[in-house]
């Protein structure tokens, strides 16, 4: 799942120093971005009035990026289109957080207890079935329209996504480090830091990344259901006005954030787990 | 979670789901609360079973000569289970088209950009910020696109199941150990032949895995198609209840598709696993 990830080469001789990050350019990549472009402009001169062009909606972007007096009219706040992302990546961030830890505790404990496992198997299957459709609207008439359901409601994705992968990291641990540890006199604390944690920390942190990427669309949507702010709140406002330009504004200014978050976590994993690559001891 | 479940798993699974109904209960006894007149915030099984169940005959549109509810028809279970039936079947539909069409141009079109390695990356770095869109947030979009009857519903399935298909090919096909094809190649298999007895079926575990997903996906987008003006089917249900307040008919609703979920779900991997008896 983590195709993404293109591990960087390291000289196994200089193990001490970090791993140098080189951004590649990708000419042939780079092509088909700009081709992409392209068949966006030419969609809009035979679609204009549904499908907006790359500068049009450019310009918008920067009219309207800090404050945008207009969406006064659609009855939200004239904060603009920064200030609508960056309480989307709080709601997210939030949830991040409050669901990994979850995620996290229960993946973990669930590995080795084959009674708890099969308990708690089904339960977060299940929650993580609920379409948001049905769970936000509830959580909302339960908690208020309130910060605290929006980031609540995206949190149960983000755990249930996260406890299948920390549960696997740890399950698939094969049970000899462990052993081997032991019988080199590790206590129960050592184990958990150089066995336990070193062990699953490639594979709970590719979790906390395929959550964060479906966080975003989750914390857009439970916004569009339930909120006075945020991206899904100004998507919701401006689709009712059929102001095209802006949608594609806010739509392509969650993916840009998105990918360039995802990004970095990818980039930030490479070098957390870079001992993970050196032994040759990749099992992705 | 693991592939092979014991008999005693299962049944430790079912107590825990069990469990989880009976804490719904308690929940309903301790808050006891109503949101509008007759439905409670936490509506328990004997509510839910009776009433709301009872409710939906409300979304009975006529037919086999039981004219619709609007005309006058008085609940009834057998209604109730009518409407339930049709607005699932309006629902399956939209889903296993979109599903098809996605799934089925994302897989041809992933495998014939993989013919090269220059397509591959020529699509792979687009399709990497395109992926990044969040699909349910698009949806206002889509209806501006390609309106809001079955025809829009369908396309906007497709889109969700299609990107997760495609990206799953074209993430796969480069993985593909090149020591098998230059097996192939050595005793005598032509390219062509070469990608289709070696590529293909070496990319399709990965492949079972982002359908499993993209059968999750394909739910949410149904629901969310239709959340915002279908005029059947069970996200129809869901807005109109949420409009009034009915926080029961929605968890009725809730179940009902957690089961289908699962049960599509078990037939996506059923039949993966039938094409991957060899893996």
């Amino acid at each position: 799942m983590n195709a993404t990830v293109t591990a960087r080469r390291t000289t196994p001789s200089s193990s001490p120093r970090p791993v140098r990050w080189r951004p590649r350019v990708d000419v042939v990549g780079l092509c088909g971005v700009v081709a992409m472009l392209g068949v966006w402009q030419a969609m809009s001169v035979h679609f204009g009035r549904v499908v907006p062009s790359p500068l049009t909606v450019a310009n918008e972007m920067a009219k309207n990026f800090i404050s945008a007096p207009t969406f006064r009219h659609y009855g939200i706040a004239d904060a603009g289109y920064l200030d609508a992302i960056l309480y989307t990546a709080g709601n997210v961030s939030m949830s991040m957080i409050a669901g990994g830890a979850a995620g996290i505790a229960f993946g973990l404990l669930t590995a080795r207890r084959r009674l708890l496992r099969s308990a708690l198997d089904p339960i977060f299957l299940t929650l993580g079935t609920i379409p948001i459709f049905i769970a936000a609207p509830f959580l909302l008439l339960w908690f208020g329209i309130s910060r605290f359901s929006a980031v609540a409601i995206v949190a149960i994705y983000v755990a249930t996504i996260v406890y299948a992968y920390s549960q696997r990291a740890l399950y698939n641990l094969s049970p000899v480090y462990e052993q081997y540890a032991q019988t080199l006199g590790a206590d129960d604390r050592r184990l958990f830091w150089d066995i336990m944690v070193p062990g699953t920390l490639p594979e709970i942190l590719g979790g906390l990344r395929i959550a964060l990427a479906g966080a975003w669309g989750l914390a857009a949507i439970s916004e569009l259901i339930g909120s006075q702010r945020g991206a899904g709140k100004v998507i919701q406002s401006l689709a009712n006005s059929v102001d095209v330009k802006a949608i594609f504004c806010v739509l392509l200014l969650l993916g840009v954030v998105a990918a360039a978050i995802d990004a970095l976590m990818a980039l930030v994993i490479s070098r957390v787990t870079a001992w993970n690559r050196a032994g040759g001891n990749d099992h992705e | 979670m693991n592939g092979s479940r014991s008999f005693n798993d299962r049944r430790v699974g079912v107590a825990a789901l069990l469990a989880l109904a009976l804490v719904w209960q308690l929940m309903s006894v301790l808050f006891p609360m109503e949101i509008v007149p007759g439905v409670p915030m936490v509506p328990g099984w004997q509510v839910v079973v009776t009433r709301t169940f009872l409710s939906l005959s409300n979304f009975w549109e006529g037919g086999f000569g039981i004219p619709a509810a609007s005309a006058g028809t008085p609940p009834s279970y057998g209604v109730a289970f009518l409407s339930l039936l049709f607005n699932s079947l309006d629902t399956f539909r939209r889903l296993a088209l979109g599903f098809v069409i996605g799934g089925g141009i994302g897989f041809a079109l992933g495998l014939l950009l993989s013919l090269s390695e220059w397509s591959n990356r020529f699509v792979g770095a687009p399709l990497r910020f395109i992926r990044a869109l969040p699909l349910l947030a698009m949806i206002p979009l889509f209806q501006l696109w390609f309106g809001i009857a079955d025809f829009g519903m369908v396309v906007f399935i497709a889109y969700g199941v299609g990107v997760i298909i495609f990206t799953s090919v074209i993430n796969a096909v480069p993985r593909v150990p090149q020591i098998y094809r230059d097996n192939a190649r050595t005793l005598g298999a032509s390219k062509l032949r070469t990608f289709y007895t070696v590529t293909v079926p070496a990319i399709l575990p990965e492949v079972r895995s982002a359908a499993v997903i993209a059968v999750g996906v394909g739910w949410a987008a149904a629901l969310g198609a239709e959340y915002l003006g279908a005029q059947s089917g069970l996200g129809r249900i869901v807005v109109a209840s949420e409009a009034f307040g009915y926080l029961d008919r929605m968890f009725l609703t809730a179940v009902v598709i957690i089961v289908y979920a699962a049960i599509s779900t078990w037939l996506v991997e059923r039949g993966f696993a039938r094409l991957l008896r060899w893996a």
